[in-house]
């Protein structure tokens, strides 16, 4: 029926609006073009996986991928086909009034909950493998995330007890550590030693950062009074951009980190480097005591309730 | 047998008397009118929706380049903080409140709300609240900036001590107040005040919805109220309800998010049931799968209560396989109800007047959001793009791709009901490509960029990122979307001069019972009320042949057997004695008879 009005647009809004449909095309095309190199496009804007976890996750993202487009191809086809093949082509029409088809409900109930189990089951799969620790790493670097800087601090010397700290009774496994501290001005740079298990702990003395490197294709949280925890093994020497993904205050865009795969002996060398310009302590250096504690109101507070 | 597809005819004249401005602030001050406090929350939710929009294009400005050009580094996070918390606050669920307030009572035969006064006691809340929260600018330290989830401890009073923090707190808390009242209020209008005949099962899937919203509301933003009061007294009398030492940072996560996740589909599914209201009466055919289509709206509600924790995959302080499957088993329902969508046009007779178009606009920019949606909850794939544009991406798809379709979709749809004119078709189409172009330019690039690894919540980037021709797209994309906005206001401004539509049903085959009174309706809504015997009380009424038509062939309906079909008991009969042009309802008075003798049920108005 519809109502008292031109069934069409005129002419030149059609135009336009054919106009604005093209000139978004080429644009995004465009912008894919020259923003995005040809690998990109077969990851489907994943970087590169630069560690023995990382394909994993790139291989999920293609199936998952692939899995969504069947599906959408299909509803997308099933509305597009609806809205052409159905359009109303005079005014008296009554259409057959259909109410419900119970197979074919029963069918588009039952057939989304198989995808999902299926897909469920290699996430699983995949997530057990990225959050696997190994009880003995290889590297052990307390990772610290605050306002806006980085600090990472390497072990240096022989290893003992858990990788994970215990921050309370301040037992770390290593004896000695050389930090590297920088914030934008001076981006800091996390080297790693290449096909070596690195496990990362995360530290934060204020508020919530998260660490994220875009090659790894992983991240976590840095949370004060709480230490995370994951591994990695990079496989690949190189260059790649590490970058804070938790809004922690006014500078968070420039919370930024430099990561440097490197062959073993560079990556002593950097150690050797980092002890030589003093930057060595006993204790990692965590940003102090503001990681279990909270401000309270005035300046006699006294922490009640906050202590250990 | 004839089946007539001529628009019901019947009407109760109410002439709108030219008002003073003075009487019209008197009318509104003093109203306890459902419809009128519905269309000041619509009329309000607007605003901040212009409001936030604003917001947003100067956040868009500020990242077609690196570098800081157009804002510094603390007025952008203020912006990104006010425009989620406006647009999620105080346009969506208001929003809400004013299609609920407007057509719900309507549509289940009610004079009104069951407590017209705290009605509009809650739109005061609302906008005292929402007023107080955004007026944080005007302060010295300026709004609120530390994200619209304000995590702790960013949130406390060291990190962000401005008075701007305590205004989002406690303007927010004051709105939600408002939030929780009219959810009370609708819950017992529903239960307590359909008109005889309306069972549950005859309901129309809006006030179903509607139903299960405001349960929503009850389970959640009580959460969000004793969350953000235990934060301000972390702020202003020293508690440490919040405190690191004791795992402050990740209950406020829990807490926040029990709120936050369940407020994503109380903001979704009363615009799923808008769009279930305006698909059959552009494809002629009744709703296709009523009690699954219940059961699905049912099946989500309950499991968005489950789901919080998928929000914090990367604290690693959650269980990843629990959280992460209840989110898989939302894509059942949701899947369920696109069906029941399409299945509803299939074999229609579709028109695409305004409504309509919004309707399929909804239903494929929504089902990109979904797909994606799944995607991020799998914890592996969520440990790459959380907290990257991917997120900003999907969620613009799945809320402005629910919200703001739909809204227009309903707009354009009652807005004969509400002021007895129609919008502009013409405009109304060339709004809807402007906007939809808009949209898609500015955030499908958005999912690039974020797999790329751009961070969100970054006011600036570097160079070398290689991330500013896809930025420069979306800002290009947010000013068109900007800009599609100018012919609605255009629209509404034009169309109060349109011609009265002086019919009950301007499109033809309204199918619920709004589409029985006149438009727009008399004070207390109808003079009388035709028979319910169905979940289409007004097409049963202007079309009985028609329904008779779908008692035939759907059979196990009609014999009242097993089937996905509202409850219709005594519909056939009804129809037959309309029909059979015996007085409709049994009564000289009723309206539908009254209006038959008066002989004008036939008639063209086109």
């Amino acid at each position: 029926m519809g109502l008292q009005l031109p069934k069409r647009a005129p002419a030149p809004v059609r135009r336009l609006t054919a106009g604005a449909l093209v000139g978004a095309l080429l644009l995004l095309l465009s912008a894919c073009g020259d923003a995005v190199d040809k690998g990109q496009w077969s990851r489907l804007a994943m970087p590169e996986p630069a560690t023995e976890q990382a394909p994993y996750t790139l291989e999920l993202w293609r199936w998952a991928w692939l899995a969504a487009m069947v599906t959408g191809v299909i509803v997308w086809g099933l509305i597009f086909w609806v809205v052409v093949r159905f359009r109303r082509r005079s005014d008296d029409e009554i259409p057959v009034q259909t109410r419900y088809n119970l197979p074919l409900e029963i069918f588009y109930t039952v057939a989304p909950i198989m995808m999902v189990i299926v897909f469920f089951y290699w996430t699983v799969n995949v997530q057990n493998k990225l959050v696997a620790l190994d009880p003995d790493p290889d590297v052990t670097i307390e990772v610290v995330g605050q306002q806006w800087q980085w600090t990472f601090n390497h072990g240096v010397g022989p290893a003992s007890g858990s990788p994970t700290p215990d921050t309370v009774a301040e037992e770390y496994r290593y004896d000695d550590y050389v930090f590297i501290v920088g914030d934008a001005a001076n981006r800091p740079t996390l080297m790693l030693p290449v096909d070596k298990t690195v496990q990362f702990n995360l530290h934060s003395p204020d508020v919530i950062h998260d660490f994220g490197v875009d090659a790894f294709l992983m991240k976590m949280d840095a949370i004060p009074g709480r230490v995370n925890t994951f591994q990695v093994k990079p496989t690949v020497i190189g260059d790649y951009a590490g970058k804070c993904f938790e809004l922690c205050g006014v500078d968070h865009s420039r919370m930024l980190f430099d990561v440097k795969v490197v062959s073993q002996a560079d990556y002593d060398a950097h150690l050797a480097d980092l002890a030589e310009r003093g930057n060595e302590s006993a204790l990692p250096l965590l940003g102090g005591a503001g990681a279990r504690t909270q401000a309270g109101l005035g300046e006699n507070d006294d922490q009640e309730g906050s202590q250990e | 047998m004839t089946a007539t597809a001529t628009p019901g005819t019947t009407t109760t004249t109410t002439a709108p008397g030219g008002k003073t401005l003075g009487q019209q602030f008197v009318r509104i001050m003093t109203t306890t009118d459902h419809k009128l406090i519905g269309q000041l929350y619509l009329a309000t939710s607007f605003g901040w929706f212009m409001i936030g929009g604003l917001m947003a294009m100067l956040i868009r400005s500020e990242l077609a380049f690196p570098g800081n050009q157009v804002v510094n580094d603390d007025l952008y996070n203020q912006l990104f903080t006010m425009h989620g918390t406006i647009m999620l606050l105080l346009f969506a669920t208001p929003l809400f409140f004013g299609f609920a307030n407007v057509i719900m009572p309507l549509q289940i035969g009610a004079p009104d709300v069951a407590f017209p006064r705290l009605n509009m006691f809650s739109y005061w809340l609302f906008l005292f609240g929402g007023l107080i929260a955004a007026s944080g600018f005007l302060t010295r330290g300026g709004a609120a900036s530390f994200g619209w989830f304000a995590y702790t401890p960013l949130s406390d009073a060291v990190r962000s001590p401005g008075v701007g923090g305590d205004l989002w707190i406690m303007g927010l808390w004051m709105a939600g107040l408002g939030t929780i009242l009219g959810a009370v209020n609708f819950i017992t209008t529903i239960i307590c005040m359909r008109a005889p005949g309306m069972t549950m099962f005859r309901m129309p899937i809006f006030v179903w919805n509607t139903l299960i919203t405001s349960l929503l509301v009850l389970i959640a933003f009580p959460i969000l109220a004793g969350a953000l009061l235990m934060l301000e007294a972390d702020r202003q009398l020293g508690a440490h309800v919040f405190d690191p030492s004791h795992g402050g940072p990740i209950l406020w996560q829990h807490l926040f998010w029990f709120f936050g996740h369940p407020e994503v589909y109380i903001i979704a599914l009363p615009f799923f049931g808008i769009v279930s209201e305006i698909l059959p009466v552009f494809s002629r055919k009744p709703l296709f799968g009523y009690v699954g289509l219940v059961g699905a709206t049912l099946g989500i509600a309950i499991l968005s209560v489950a789901v919080w924790a998928h929000h914090m995959f990367v604290t690693g302080a959650v269980d990843l396989p629990f959280f992460s499957g209840m989110t898989f088993l939302i894509a059942v329902p949701t899947g369920v109800k696109f069906f029941n969508w399409i299945g509803t046009m299939w074999g229609g007779s579709l028109s695409f007047d305004t409504p309509m178009l919004w309707a399929v606009g909804f239903l494929t920019t929504f089902l990109f959001g979904g797909l994606t949606g799944v995607i991020l909850a799998s914890p592996p794939l969520d440990f790459h793009v959380s907290d990257s544009y991917f997120v900003v991406a999907h969620f613009h798809y799945v809320v402005f791709g629910t919200v703001v379709f739909a809204m227009f979709a309903g707009f354009y749809f009652w807005w004969p009901k509400m002021t007895g004119r129609m919008l502009d078709e013409r405009l109304g189409k060339l709004h809807f490509w402007l906007l939809f172009v808009g949209f898609h330019t500015t955030f499908l690039v958005q999912h690039w960029l974020g797999v790329e690894g751009m961070p969100r919540r970054y006011a600036d980037y570097l160079p070398e990122d290689g991330f500013t021709t896809l930025n420069q797209v979306s800002t290009i994309g947010a000013f068109l979307l900007g800009a599609s906005t100018l012919p609605f206001l255009y629209n509404v401004f034009v169309s109060r001069k349109a011609p009265l539509v002086g019919v009950d049903d301007p499109w033809g085959w309204g199918r619920s019972l709004e589409w029985a009174t006149s438009c727009p309706p008399p004070r207390h809504n109808f003079v009388t009320i035709p028979r319910i015997r169905s979940e289409s009380p007004a097409f049963d009424l202007h079309h009985p042949e028609i329904a008779m038509l779908e008692l035939d062939e759907n059979d196990a309906e009609r014999r009242g057997q097993f089937a996905d079909a509202p409850d219709v008991e005594g519909r056939q009969e009804t129809l037959a004695a309309r029909i059979a042009g015996d007085l409709v309802d049994g009564d000289p008075d009723s309206h539908a008879d009254r209006a038959r003798e008066q002989g004008d049920t036939e008639g063209d108005v086109r």
